[in-house]
């Protein structure tokens, strides 16, 4: 692309600063970042053109030159820019190292093995040391603005790569000394000196003559990387705060610099000090944040260095170095400031938090700075809102609020007032008038006054709702404040009910301190005024609201008489919603009625369905379940019909839904006794179930038809009882159960679930004759034994023996029914088959590996069945 | 214009810091008010404050080049964009661009606002407070002189208390810095001279802020106004303490009447001044001119009808409901100071080639100076309740 006119280069950078990211998405994305480079060099273009490109490129260098090699590339570009501009004054040569420095910096592209770094860094120190570097660089007259921005250039590097200038300390420290520019010498000299001694605590070596070592790298030499790659992934904050100083501490406690190093250290900072007076108020700021929080609890650095500062300090007006003597007094606390001396800045501060001659955020911005005042010894927990405990009401006599504040002030005060109030709590039996909370009350009123002005703005009222909000947060405990509080909201509320939904969502937000006095004082304020009211709509509002199982009648009562004003169908909606929470709460006695008569008297056919709807669930549902019905709070009626709302609330509630299977089934040990084949079922949850009832269906009808078990409540981890299952079989086979469970979820929903089928085994139909007269087994045996044929039928079948033996697979599977036993060779065992079969087995004479059996059944049917079922028994553990 | 910035937090947000714990707080409360400075001081027209709007993005590159803030005087750093090619052998204070040439002259201005709250009650005290800005020019040659400026009072001046100095005095007295309206006044107290040393910048900044605590309000007065259906009486009383200097270059009272329909009809009948009807602000405004008559006491009574009340038009108060009114005085006096406070051109020090012209001013100004209808409740701060409940003895000429 040629070059571009002025023109064309303002409409490109309109469009892309209306929306960079866009601009670089689209078409001429990918040029731009080039051509701004190329443009720079072009004659044709003016020098203010070129420096609103170069502004461009400090205000979005990551979207210009998205990563560390386009950054590389951009800032080698822009070096080379530099050079070659003739040796005349130019505005370009200042923007231009910003430039750079930021192209690097924000590319992430700052490195010893970067050609663009190694570049610039000497270039900066050369500028900053005020070195002549030829006549690229400008007539001299440019030398002094060039190196304070040399100075800020390399600030800015050495906050992203601390330790970068760990080196040049001792030449900083002299050119500072020197007629250098002092503010940027100061703060880069300030910055530098933290980082090294963070970065020198951290690798646990001391400050090895830094602070003295001595000139510059040599032009050309290589750059001394050492201890920016120490310090690497340690970015220092740039903007110090108290907590994160405080992390630094302790790594800062272990650098033991010997005498001679704390002396130098020492004297470094002093220098520093001493000058401070010469930077603007916002760069001293920085400079004593930054050499506080860096010398704090450092060996050989007492704090007494900072006094003078303090003394000139202490009388300003300049929010910025108010803020930064309490950074120091935060740092450094009794070792630099006396009782005294607390006192006397705790008055500073307080003086100028209400200073007449400040602005109103200095005055917020102090009043928060008391309230979190770093004291000397505080007494409560720390990270806590208190007034500090030298700040007595009468120091705090002009920080109170007052009806004439703002509103932000008005509050900012106000918190100031309850904090007050909740130290005041014991010495309140003076019985003084004038006591911080007789005022705290007028205030209040005050405030309630003015919210309920009719027709006065909305802000009015919002304030008085915050107000209220902050005196219930702060004093929830002190009844001698909540007390008048809830009355005069009462009061306010019979002035002015159409404040209705503040007090609603004040209701939502306060605790059952206020929440429930105001509940209350607010449902017999509405209950006791019946009748025709233009503001009925706000009281059913409230109503709908406070009103709970505690004193229905009034309430009833109340309805009653609204019913027949409640004329349109919002109001009609207002008041069944009035209803809707008296079912909530339980309220059985007379509501009925109430709905029966809305039912019948309301004048909206969808009112009165919903009112016959509520009346129906009334009379059918049990409290609880009609409190889980209800309850999610119904969404705002869709203006078709609230039943449908109302359905879309609980019909879920109402209907058995559908579940994955919350429980696993499986059947225990047989039990072998009875008159009825019993299956012992055994059951675990995963989550708590209530009113669990266990239906069972038998495929293809072998046995009778099963009841339900039912359990009142199962609980995941807590064992339950085994359950009883009575078969009934129709023929004694095994068959698969159908089990589906209902039961009903802890959010109150009923719930179905399909399990898994249940295998009914043959031999869980097993029953043991009843038992056989003593002396007579063998008889009892072979009198069974002979009453099968001739209808039954016999078999012969070799039952093979697992390792364990004959006597072992008995003992296991057929202990109960064993008529006769010799062990461990000859067993006859009779079973019986509910209904009415029978089956008898002769196992006798086993061998190694297996034993002959006979058996005979009254029920040839069963035949293969006690086939299958002797063959798998050696497999079956 | 709502201005805003947002600081650099390098912490975890999660609990939340408090914000003295976090040195950006400050910084951006500075840059703010720099800018605000900046684009509204002397600003006379749109076009100005459009062109000082345009020059903006430029300045912040200047005062925050990697976004710290070097330097919230703006100004300043306009100033330095174009004395860029000014050598300095000397060691320079960042916030004085360049060096000044010519005359030497130091002028010095003291401006006092008084404001007061007066009820005219039994129960609730009557409160005045005087607040002082010392403005100062310095026209000195050299990079750092010294000046010693010395605030003194009259024998029977009032003590300045709550003094807030410009960050480059040097240092400051011990009585000076703990002389402050939060303690209980006694005889003790320092009664000046009040010396600041400092270096100045170039530019007109104010050395000083104080206030004072007069034993008298400079007028006193009271406002009856009672309401009678659609018309309100009112009586109005003024009285100028004898001790004031009687020579105003502007003296009025405003009396609004909020909440209510446009003036109708006034009758009325005044002992002094001229009386102007604003009917459609509901406003009169009572001119009283540049000297009270030789009792020192005025009077205003009358009756006001109004209208029916239009919402849009008609001014609205959230405080001036019901019979909450006030009346509000407008005054200003030259060459004049309640406290007495004065700079004595003998007693300025300065250390600097040849001798400067010194120029002094002084001057009176109102400032929400408040006279509360006396039938009706009023907005009271705290003070008011403990001043009158400590048996702080009224002034004897009160008149009741």
């Amino acid at each position: 692309m040629g070059p571009l006119s002025r023109e064309t280069w303002a409409q490109r950078l309109g469009a892309f600063r209306a929306s960079p990211s866009a601009f670089m998405a689209g078409p001429e994305g990918e040029d731009l970042g080039r051509d701004l480079l190329n443009e720079l060099r072009s004659e044709k273009l003016s020098e203010q053109t070129k420096v609103s490109l170069l502004a461009l490129s400090l205000e979005y260098p990551a979207q210009l030159w998205p990563d560390a090699a386009a950054a590389e590339a951009a800032a080698t570009s822009l070096l080379d820019t530099l050079v070659l501009l003739p040796p005349r004054p130019s505005a370009l040569r200042r923007p231009l190292l910003l430039a750079a420095t930021t192209a690097l910096a924000a590319g992430d592209a700052l490195g010893p093995t970067s050609g663009a770094s190694r570049r610039l860094l000497p270039l900066l120190l050369g500028l900053a040391s005020g070195r002549d570097l030829g006549r690229g660089f400008g007539p001299a007259s440019e030398q002094r603005p060039l190196q304070a921005t040399a100075c800020e250039c390399l600030r800015e590097l050495e906050s992203c790569k601390p330790g970068l200038l760990g080196g040049c300390l001792g030449l900083l420290r002299s050119l500072l000394g020197q007629e250098g520019p002092v503010q940027p010498l100061s703060l880069l000299l300030a910055l530098a000196l933290r980082n090294t001694l963070v970065i020198q605590a951290r690798a646990r070596a001391g400050l090895q003559g830094l602070l003295v070592a001595g000139d510059m790298p040599a032009a050309g030499g290589p750059w001394n990387w050492t201890l920016a790659e120490e310090a690497d992934a340690h970015l220092q904050p740039q903007a110090p705060s108290w907590p994160a100083a405080e992390e630094e501490e302790c790594g800062l406690a272990v650098l033991e610099p010997s005498p001679e190093e704390a002396r130098e250290l020492r004297a470094a900072v002093a220098q520093l000090l001493d000058t401070s007076y010469l930077l603007t108020p916002v760069a001293q700021a920085q400079l004593l944040w930054l050499l506080g929080w860096a010398l704090r609890g450092l060996r050989g650095q007492p704090p007494v260095l900072f006094k003078p500062q303090l003394v000139r300090l202490l009388g300003t007006a300049q929010l910025t170095l108010l803020h930064a003597v309490l950074a120091l007094k935060a740092a450094f606390g009794e070792a630099l400031f006396t009782a005294q001396d607390e006192a006397l800045l705790l008055r500073r501060l307080t003086l100028a938090a209400q200073h007449p001659a400040l602005p109103l955020p200095a005055h917020l911005f102090y009043l928060h700075c008391l309230l979190n005042f770093p004291e000397n010894c505080p007494l409560g927990p720390t990270g806590e809102e208190t007034a500090p405990l030298l700040l007595g009401p009468r120091l705090c006599r002009g920080l109170l609020p007052s009806l004439l504040h703002d509103p932000s002030a008005l509050l900012a005060h106000l918190h100031l007032l309850c904090l007050l109030c909740a130290e005041d709590e014991e010495k309140e039996e003076k019985g003084q008038d004038w006591c911080p909370r007789h005022y705290l009350g007028e205030l209040l009123a005050g405030l309630r006054q003015r919210a309920a002005l009719h027709g006065g703005p909305r802000a009015l009222a919002t304030l008085c709702f915050q107000a209220s909000y902050l005196v219930v947060h702060c004093l929830a405990t002190q009844p001698t404040v909540l007390t008048p509080l809830t009355h005069g909201l009462a009061r306010l509320y019979r002035a002015r009910p159409a404040l209705a939904p503040h007090f609603v969502d004040l209701l939502d937000r306060v605790g059952p301190e206020l929440g429930e006095p105001l509940r209350t004082a607010l449902r017999q304020e509405v209950v006791s005024r019946p009748g025709r009211d233009e503001a009925l709509r706000w009281h059913l509002q409230i109503l709908s609201k406070v009103a709970d199982g505690k004193a229905p009648s009034a309430t009833l009562g109340f309805l009653r008489a609204a019913a027949a004003h409640c004329t349109d169908w919002g109001l009609q909606q207002a008041l069944l919603q009035v209803c809707r929470a008296l079912l909530r709460a339980g309220v059985g006695e007379g509501l009925a009625d109430l709905l029966q008569a809305l039912a019948r008297q309301l004048e909206d056919p969808d009112g009165r369905d919903r009112a016959r709807l509520y009346y129906i669930l009334l009379a059918h549902l049990a409290g609880p379940k009609l409190g889980v019905a209800l309850g999610p709070s119904l969404a705002a009626p869709a203006l078709t019909s609230s039943l449908v709302a109302e359905n879309q609330g609980f019909a879920a509630v109402l209907m058995v839904q559908e579940a994955p299977a919350p429980m696993r089934l499986s059947v225990g040990p047989r039990r072998a006794a009875g008159p009825v084949p019993v299956l012992q079922l055994q059951v675990e949850v995963l989550e708590p179930l209530y009113s669990v009832e266990l239906r069972f269906r038998v495929e293809g009808q072998l046995y009778a038809p099963l009841g339900a078990v039912h359990v009142p409540c199962l609980l995941p981890g807590r064992p339950c009882r085994p359950l009883h299952l009575p078969l009934q079989p129709r023929r004694p086979a095994p068959a698969q159960l159908a089990v589906r469970a209902l039961f009903a979820t802890p959010a109150g929903l009923t719930c179905h679930a399909h399990l898994p089928p249940l295998p009914v085994n043959f031999a869980d139909l097993f029953l043991p004759f009843p038992r056989a007269p003593d002396g007579d087994k063998q008889g009892f045996f072979e009198e069974l034994w002979d009453s099968c044929l001739p209808e039954g039928a016999e078999s012969r079948l070799w039952c093979p023996l697992g390792p364990q033996g004959l006597e072992a697979l008995v003992a296991r599977h057929l202990d109960p029914f064993v008529v006769v036993a010799q062990p461990p060779t000859s067993y006859h065992v009779a079973i019986r088959l509910p209904p009415a079969s029978r089956l008898l087995l002769r196992l006798e004479a086993a061998q190694g590996d297996g034993v002959p059996v006979a058996l005979r059944t009254d029920d040839w049917a069963v035949l293969p069945l006690a086939g299958d079922y002797l063959r798998g028994l050696s497999a079956a553990v | 214009m709502i201005y805003a910035c947002v600081p650099l937090v390098e912490q975890t947000l999660s609990p939340r810091p408090p914000l003295i714990s976090i040195s950006g707080i400050s910084q951006s409360f500075e840059l703010l008010f720099g800018i605000q400075d900046f684009l509204h001081l002397g600003q006379k027209n749109d076009t100005e404050l459009n062109t000082k709007l345009n020059q903006l993005p430029d300045l912040l590159l200047q005062a925050c080049p990697f976004g710290t803030l070097l330097d919230a005087n703006l100004q300043n750093s306009l100033d330095s964009i174009n004395f860029a090619s000014v050598t300095h052998p000397q060691k320079q204070p960042a916030w004085k661009v360049g060096t000044y040439k010519g005359k030497p002259q130091v002028s010095i201005s003291i401006t006092e606002k008084v404001k007061s709250m007066q009820y005219d009650k039994q129960d609730i005290a009557d409160t005045w407070q005087v607040v002082g800005a010392v403005t100062c020019k310095c026209d000195l040659e050299g990079i750092m002189p010294n000046v010693t400026i010395s605030l003194s009072l009259p024998t029977n001046g009032s003590p300045l208390q709550d003094i807030l100095v410009h960050p480059c005095v040097t240092s400051l007295d011990s009585a000076i810095l703990t002389s402050s309206s939060i303690d209980a006044m006694d005889d003790s107290a320092f009664s000046g001279p009040y010396k600041f040393p400092f270096t100045p910048p170039l530019e007109s900044f104010n050395l000083c802020y104080y206030t004072s605590q007069v034993p008298v309000p400079p007028i006193l007065g009271f406002y009856q106004m009672k309401e009678e259906e659609i018309q309100v009486k009112i009586t109005v009383n003024l009285k100028l303490h004898e001790s004031v200097k009687n020579n105003f270059e502007f003296c009025e009272a405003r009396i609004p009447f909020y909440n209510r329909g446009p003036i109708t009809h006034v009758e009325y009948k005044v002992s002094f001044g001229q009386l102007e009807v604003f009917r459609e602000k509901s406003l009169l405004i009572w001119i009283i001119g540049q000297k009270f008559p030789k009792s020192m006491e005025i009077s205003l009574s009358g009756t006001v009808t109004f209208g029916a009340k239009s919402h849009e038009k008609q001014p609205f108060d959230e405080i001036c409901i019901g019979g909450t009114a006030y009346l509000k005085l407008h005054f200003k006096i030259l060459d004049y100071t309640l406290t007495g406070c004065y700079a004595d051109q003998h007693s300025v020090q300065v250390f600097a080639s040849g001798k400067p012209k010194i120029n002094t001013h002084r001057k009176l100004i109102s400032s929400d100076y408040y006279i509360w209808n006396s039938k009706a409740p009023a907005p009271i701060t705290y003070g008011s309740l403990l001043l009158s409940l400590s048996s702080w003895t009224l002034w004897p000429f009160k008149k009741r």
